[in-house]
Parts: structure tokens; sequence; C-alpha cells
């Protein structure tokens, strides 16, 4: 019986695939298909055989019908254009399903979390809401500093902590150095840190609200040559990949001062747009993208790690600043970044 | 703080051939970041950013110093020139032109000198155009002096008009709270408190010192006898007054960095020369110098193998030494002494023990004693000089630190990525709102830029909203999404900072699709939850708002399978009308209820008041038969009648 359903449907699926009309499909139809068609007599006699013998007979049956089904209606819709001989135009324009856009800042910081990743940089958050403490005094700035002044910070409205002193809106990512040097206690530590932080100032270049991100790498016997590699790993991950000249970029650091690093440096990346060569948008061939440096030991004094024994490097970003950076993404004021604007938001 | 320095005053103390683009490109590299070359009335001048520590640099002399130990490195000849002096008045600790008392811990070192029948004239063409070209407008010859040297020398000087004095005495102490004083620009400050001020000996003041002079005693036309005043000032004393004034100046900005003593002698001889070169002033013999505590020099003694361990290089004895002796650092090399604790007990005796590692002691010039103190200033002054371009680049070796235990980064990451896929349009809105966005207990800013952005959200709602208003030219129906922080007071400690995520849809999105879009979400994110929507009911718009922690927890780590059904199902289509106020959701779940057989029941389609349900019946298995559906259907059908539901 098995065998004769097996033929039953190799014979039926040839007579549709030659049917020529709309009604020589509707008669084949009522031949296999109706109510006193062919798998319904085949049916009729499962009721004879043994239990376990229907049970795959059955399921063989109901697989011919689907089969069954599916030629008659391809078929069907075959004959259907082939009668119309219809005139196909391909480049009616497609109907595109609606896609969402993620934020620019959102698309740069996956791709930098990313690129630490995989260097075995472990992503952490520190509290955009912050003391005193963390923010200025554990990085060896003390109350009062003139270095305090490069840091324009928004103060909280509370009553400060008698241990961390006053409450602010962080103004950088290096608040979860010794935060981080709290939670991990023991060296390794390789942390990239990305957060909002809050400045009070509002201009071309500085939005009130910005993302930085800070890395910190602490063990033993870690040198400036580490902090040259980290960096110029990013620059090449992060401006070169998918190019298809291969990598060029290049980063370079030199001399600047930061009260929690020492020495401490400024970081420049070639640029983009002229490979370093100097254009209208770098002047000079290279972009500044921000501060790092070989974590001070009163730094690591204060997240309880011994300077003797270890030692680090730090830096700190702006997201906003990597990703205009980009080529292609030319805007004269940082603050566009964060328009709301659909028209805007859309091209993302 | 950024200077501007003429190319043509640099090289009076500079002696190169070096080009400027040279000078730029070499000192931006190993020094002083040359941010710029612009002409200027005497030729190049260079921009300049001096980092806060290197005030001492904040000069024409300083980044001569500089680059003087700069150049060579790239085998550029240069030379520092010295400061030229005639001056050779005597330092005394008293002279009979002025009786002063100074308060030590305000004024670490106070030097004047009286210079007599000075004509008061415009300088030189040649100074006004230096001045001119540093951003300063000449005004007279004894005004401009006092200018120029600042800018040369990197300290400030004041000038009196000493017949002004008219006790020709000087008290210099911490003021009062509530004293006032007029300055120079004919402002009238009632001090803080604890400002320096110089006072005649009559209560009056003269000068509020560091910050600006007194209008009472300031050079004009007429003056005739002035006296000549470089001082060194507390750096705290200098700030506290300056902040709280608001009034900051270049000399200021040196004085609160904290100067270099040593420094004022130089300064005020250099002022006495150019007083009677283009002043015919004829100066007194004796230069007042109060001078407790003269500075004595500091020593910082490194290991030549800790400069290596933070180089990553081998560098020599004799590569330290050189390069610190180029920078004005004197240097002792020899040999490392150990000091070596022996337990014994009852008496820890201490033996020496020599090491044959090299360990360089090196005296710091006083213009650098508050920057250099420890050994990693060292490894800065020999890394920057040997130059960070000659290190080579190198990923760290080392073990790999633990993965942070509930990270919610991937999450959140896949929520966004979730939302992309299903038409969301990400937004990030400022997290500092108004009052009337936010409740009253809301952390407030002692500081903020206005009165719209003075308070830490609690909600992303009034945000969204916001966005949405702003949108109204938008035609086609859209969704709009933020992730971000609220901030949640606690007393007495940070607020807890909630990550949220909130939705909205604009006013044409079709609400079921609206329902769907969260349904899919959290379908995709395996969280087993109710969609859940609420609504503005003003503005007509639906939301939905999650903590992203909160669906974490509830989100099934990993996918889980159900096999495919091996009999087929039976799907029938009914359509009921359900009497007014009744919620179809709770109907459905009732339904779904009635019999683990009952599969699923979908709403396939409305029609005016009707609503045709599509329910499958599904056993695991075997195929049901007509009676078994029926049987089914019999009970839903009850089940509808019971909540006068008709069925059609």
């Amino acid at each position: 019986m098995e065998q004769q359903l097996h033929n039953l449907k190799n014979q039926a699926l040839a007579q549709i695939m030659c049917a020529s009309s709309k009604e020589e499909l509707e008669n084949m139809r009522i031949t296999y298909l109706g109510r006193k068609g062919q798998i319904n007599l085949v049916t009729e006699r499962l009721k004879n055989v043994g239990q376990e013998e229907r049970k795959v007979l059955g399921r063989l049956v109901n697989d011919t019908k689907t089969a069954l089904e599916y030629a008659l209606r391809t078929r069907q819709q075959e004959l259907h254009h082939v009668s119309k001989k219809e005139w196909f135009d391909p480049t009616v324009p497609g109907i595109m399903p609606q896609i969402g856009h993620l934020h620019l800042v959102t698309q740069a910081i996956d791709e930098i979390a990313g690129i630490f990743e995989k260097i075995g940089f472990v992503r952490v958050r520190y509290p955009e809401v912050e003391w005193d403490w963390f923010a200025f005094e554990a990085l060896n700035m003390p109350k009062d500093h003139p270095a305090r002044d490069e840091w324009e910070t928004f103060f909280v409205d509370a009553s400060p902590s008698p241990k961390y002193g006053n409450m602010v809106l962080t103004p950088h990512t290096s608040s979860g150095q010794v935060r981080e040097m709290e939670r991990v206690k023991t060296p390794p530590i390789r942390m990239i840190n990305i957060a909002k932080c809050y400045r009070r100032q509002s201009d071309n270049t500085h939005a009130p609200m910005f993302h930085q991100f800070e890395g910190l790498v602490i063990d033993e016997g870690i040198n400036i040559t580490h902090l040259k590699g980290t960096i110029d790993y990013f620059a090449k991950q992060f401006y070169d990949s998918g190019r298809d000249h291969g990598p060029t970029a290049v980063s370079r650091i030199r001399p600047f001062h930061f009260m929690f690093t020492e020495p401490s440096f400024e970081v420049d990346f070639s640029c983009v747009h002229c490979e370093g060569r100097g254009c209208r948008f770098c002047k000079s061939g290279w972009h500044e993208v921000g501060g790092a440096g070989m974590v001070h030991p009163n730094v690591l004094k204060a997240g309880g790690i011994d300077p003797k024994k270890y030692s680090g490097f730090a830096f700190g970003w702006g997201v906003e600043r990597a990703q205009l950076l980009k080529p292609g993404i030319e805007l004269d004021d940082l603050r566009t970044l964060y328009s709301t604007d659909l028209r805007y938001l859309k091209q993302f | 703080m950024d200077i501007l320095i003429p190319d043509n005053w640099l090289r009076i103390y500079l002696k190169t051939k070096a080009k400027p683009e040279d000078l730029q490109k070499y000192l931006s590299l190993c020094g002083p970041s040359m941010e710029r070359i612009h002409k200027g009335k005497t030729g190049p001048v260079y921009a300049i950013e001096i980092t806060t520590n290197r005030v001492d640099s904040a000069s024409v002399y300083g980044i001569a110093r500089e680059a003087a130990a700069i150049l060579p490195q790239f085998k550029i000849a240069a030379e520092l020139q010295p400061i030229q002096i005639n001056s050779a008045q005597k330092l005394a600790k008293k002279v009979d032109y002025l009786e002063a008392e100074v308060d030590p811990n305000l004024c670490k070192r106070f030097t004047c000198i009286l210079v007599k029948s000075v004509k008061i004239t415009p300088s030189p063409k040649w100074m006004q155009e230096r001045l001119e070209d540093v951003g300063l407008r000449p005004i007279n010859n004894v005004v401009d002096i006092t200018n120029f040297l600042m800018h040369e020398l990197g300290q400030p000087l004041h000038t009196f008009d000493y017949d002004k004095i008219k006790s020709a005495k000087m008290i210099l102490r911490a003021s009062l709270k509530g004293e006032n004083i007029t300055t120079l620009d004919g402002k009238k400050h009632i001090l803080p408190g604890g400002d320096i001020v110089i006072e005649d000996g009559s209560g009056k003041l003269i000068d509020l010192a560091g910050i600006m002079g007194g209008n009472a005693s300031a050079i004009d036309e007429n003056t005739q006898n002035v006296l000549l005043f470089v001082q060194h000032y507390n750096p705290l004393a200098i700030r506290h007054t300056s902040m709280k004034l608001a009034h900051r100046t270049k000399a200021t900005a040196l004085f609160e960095r904290d100067l270099d003593p040593e420094n004022v002698i130089p300064t005020i001889r250099r002022g006495i020369d150019l007083l009677v070169e283009l002043a015919q002033g004829k100066p007194e013999e004796k230069i007042l110098d109060i001078y407790p505590k003269p500075y004595k020099e500091k020593k910082v003694s490194v290991p030549v193998d800790f400069i290596n361990s933070r180089l990553g290089i081998k560098v020599t004895t004799q590569e330290v030494v050189s390069i610190l002796h180029t920078l004005g650092f004197i240097c002792h090399s020899g040999e490392r002494t150990r000091l070596q604790n022996q337990t014994d007990p009852g008496q820890a005796r201490m033996t020496k023990q020599t090491s044959q590692d090299d360990i360089v002691i090196a005296d710091i010039p006083s213009y650098r004693a508050n920057d250099v103190s420890i050994p990693e200033d060292i490894v800065e002054e020999v890394a920057r000089i040997y130059g960070y371009h000659n290190l080579p680049s190198q990923i760290m070796a080392g073990a790999l630190p633990q993965s942070l235990p509930q990270s919610p980064f991937e999450f959140e990451q896949k929520v966004k990525q979730t939302l992309l896929a299903l038409g969301g349009i990400e937004v990030y809105t400022l997290s500092l709102v108004s009052k009337d966005e936010t409740p009253t207990n809301s952390l407030k800013l002692k500081n903020p830029l206005g009165a719209d952005s003075e308070y830490l959200r609690q909600s992303l709602v009034p945000s969204l909203k916001y966005v949405v208003g702003n949108n109204t030219r938008e035609k086609d129906p859209y969704h709009i999404f933020e992730m971000a922080n609220v901030y949640t007071p606690k007393k007495g400690d940070l607020p807890k900072e909630k990550m949220l995520l909130v939705g909205m849809f604009s006013q044409d999105f079709p609400y079921r699709k609206a329902k769907g879009v969260v349904e899919a979400l959290l379908k995709e994110l395996r969280v087993q939850a109710l969609p859940k929507l609420k609504r503005l009911e003003d503005e007509n718009l639906w939301y939905y708002e999650y903590e992203t922690r909160a669906l974490q927890k509830e989100a099934a780590l990993s996918p889980s399978h159900q096999p495919i059904p091996k009999y087929p199902s039976q799907v029938e289509d009914m359509t009921i009308i359900l009497p007014n106020g009744t919620y179809l959701g709770e109907v459905i779940q009732k339904i779904i209820k009635v019999n683990p057989q009952i599969k699923s029941v979908d709403l396939a389609n409305t029609y005016q008041d009707t609503q045709t349900l599509r329910i499958e019946y599904q056993h695991p298995e075997k195929t049901l038969t007509d009676r078994e559906v029926a049987f089914l259907r019999n009970k839903v059908i009850k089940l509808l009648t019971s909540l006068s539901a008709s069925i059609k």
C-alpha cells in the first residue's frame, strides 16, 4: 500500500505539472483530493491495516496531500501569469521594510567596546553622579588645586559626604579608576569604562552632556610601550577596519600634564582624510583625541594598590570626538550630534 | 594656560638656526604644545599651551630654556643665552626709603626698589610691537616695562607712585572680611577676607596684592618716583581672592601656580635696567629683599632600572645624566645603597649593602621644584627628551582579568539591536531637565547652565514627549526610544542610578502594531511577560517603560527548544460579538485556559463590532478527530456564552 501511495503521488504530480488550463487543474483536484478522490479512497482502506502500519501510512497520506495541494497552487499561479502574458517591469522601486536607526553615539560605543574587549579589557560602569573624592581627590587633585579648573564641574545641591566630600556630576570617566581598583583589589586590571559625563560648557566643540571612554591597565611591569601599543591598536581598528588599503592610521603621544598620571601624554591620531600628510581638516596631519598617562603612584595608593609592585597606564577620550574624526561625518557643531530631529537621526 | 611668544623675542634668549616650523614640530613632540604659528608685527608668533605644572615655561625665557634642551635631540644646535643684567644694587633687609612689615605666610619673598625721577613717555616701538604681538596694549614706558618683563621672565611686577604712599610704610597682611579697596580700574571691591593686601600704616589699603593695584597709588602721567615691586605670593591666597572676585588675569594665573622665588631677583634687576634705559630713572643703591626662608636645593634619587622599567627600553646612566643636564638638573650618579632589615630577636639591626645598580641623584633647579619631586617625575623628563616617538609599541602580555559578574552591556546591546530591527529610532536626550519636567524631590544642580537644565531627571517620558512635539512635520508613523540612567535621590548617599528603556510611538502609530513591537521585543529577549503599554492621555501617546536590569533578570539566558508537533493541528475561525466593555485580551486568556489542547488563539480579523478568533487545536500525540474538536469547540462556546458573547 505504501508503494501504491508513492505511485499515486508521482502520477498526480506529473499530471499537475503538465496541466495547461484552470479547468484541467480543477479536475485533477477533484480526482485526487476530492471527497471521493483517490487519496480518500486510500484513507478508507487504512481502517483495515494494523495499528503500527496505520500510523506510518497515515503520515504518508498527509504528506502526499500537502505535496499535491502545493503543486496545484503553484501550477495555478504559473498558469495565471502565462495566461495574462503580462509585461513585467523589474525597474519598479522596491518597498523597503521599516528598519530603525541606532544613534551615532551608540554605534561608536559598541564599536569601541568591541575593539577593547578583543584584547581582554572588561567593560564596566560607574556612577554618573559621583563624589568629589572619586572625581578629583583620589586622582591626586586636592581641593582648590588650579588643575581642577580644566573640569567645568556641575555641583549637586545635596549635603556633602563626611568621607567623600561634595556631590558632583562626573566630569570624566577617570572617576571610575579608583572604583575599579577597589572592585578588583588585586591586578591584573584591564578596564574599559564608557559612560556619560557632564561639564558646564556648551559651544561648538562641547556639549554639557557627552561620553568618554576610559582605559585602565594595571599589572606588574606595565610601561609606556604598552600604552603606545594599545593606543596604536585602537587607532588602526577604529579608523582603518574595512578599508581596502590596509591599516595606515598611526598614533603618537606628546608630553602633557594631568595630576593623576606621571608621565602624562596628549594623544594624537593621524588624520584619516589625508593619512597624515596635512589637509584642511587637520592642518598638521594629526588630530588630538585626548589624554593618557602612566597612573600616578598616589592614585594607585588611593585605590589600595601597591605602587612598588604594580604600575599601570590610563587614557580617557571623548566618544563624540573620536567618532567625528571618522570620514563622512562632518559636523561644525558637536552639539548637532544630539539633535532629536528625525530627519537627522534617520541618516544613521 | 595659553601664551603667545614672538619668534624674534625668543631668539634673543635662544641661539639657533632652527626654522619656526621645526621649533613648532619638535617642541610639540617633546615639550610644550605649539598649537599654531601666526603672523605678528615682529614676525612669526607661536601660540603655546602651557600645562598647569610647567609655569616655569610660561615665558619667553622659559620656552627658550625648553627649546635649548629639545632641539639638540633632533640634531639642531641650540644654545640658551643668559639674561643680561647691569644692575648691581645690593640686596638689603632694610632700606631707608621704605619701612615694610611682611607676613611670611602670605609672601615668601618681598622685594622692591625706589627709582627716582622717571620720565613717563610712550615706550619704544620695538617694545610696543612685541607687546602688541602678545595681545597687550602699550600704555606708557613704566607700565609697559612691567608687562614686558612678566612676559619675558614669567614673574609679574608692579609699580607704585612712591609719592602717593605718604607714610613710606607698607604692611603686607591678610585682609579682614568686609574691608574695601578701589582698584586701578576704578572698581570698588568688598573683600571676602584672607586676601593679601598692603596697607600704608594708617589702615588704608593701597594694593590688592597679586590681583590688582590700588587706584590711590597708581602711576599716572605726573609720576616722578616709582616704587618697583616684585614678590612671591602665597598661591592659595591668590587663587582664593581671584576666584571670589572673579578677577582672573595673567598675573593671577602665574601667581596661583606657585612661582620660583629665585626668579624674583633677575626680574627686579631687569626692571631696574629698563627703567634706567627707557625712563631715565635713578635707582636707589639697595634693593629691599625680605626672604626669611631661602630656597633649599631639593634632590630626587632614581635608580636607572626604575626609569627603564617605566620606559620599557634600556637607556644608560650616561644618557639619563646628559638628558637631565640639558634641562638644568645637576646629577650625581652613584651606586645604590640598600638598607636591609635583619631580623635579630630583640634588636633590629640595619646593615648596609651595596649593589651594582646605578642610581641617579638629581638636584632639582628651583624653577622645577614644585613639579619634580618623585622618581616618576624624573622618568617623564628623561622619556620626553629621549622622545616618546622613539619608544616601541607593543600590547602587554600577562594574565587577563576576570569578566564582570552580571555584565549588563551585552543585554543592553541586544535590546537596542532588537529595537533597531523592529524599526525603532534611538534618541539621546539631556538628563538635565526643568523643574516642571520632574518630581519635586529630584536632585538639583548648584550651578546649572539654565533653568531648562536645572534638575536630574527621574523619568525619560517628558524628554521623549518633547522629542515627539518637535517632530510634528514627520509624515509617517514612527517609534522612538532611549536607554539612559535616571537618578532617584537617596538620603545621605549618591542617587540610585537606574537604567531605563523607554519607547514612544507617534500619535498615528496603530495601537496593535505598537503593542506588537513590544511583544516582539520581549519575545526576542526571551522574557516571559505580557507587554505593557502606557498612555499619556493628553497627547494620546503610547509608550513603554522598562528597567533594563529587571528585564535582564527575567530573560532566559539561552533559547530553549520545543519539538515540532508530529501531528497536524486543526484550525478554525470563530466570529463573535463581545458585550461593550469586555476586554478581548482577557477573553483570549480564558479560552486558552479551557483546555491544554487549545494551542493558540489569535485575533484573525475585526469588522465593525465583530471579532474573528482563529483557534488552533492540537494534541501532542495524535491527530484530533472531528468529534474531539467538536468537544473542545463546545467548551469554548460555553465559556463565551457565559461571558455574554454572541457567536455568529
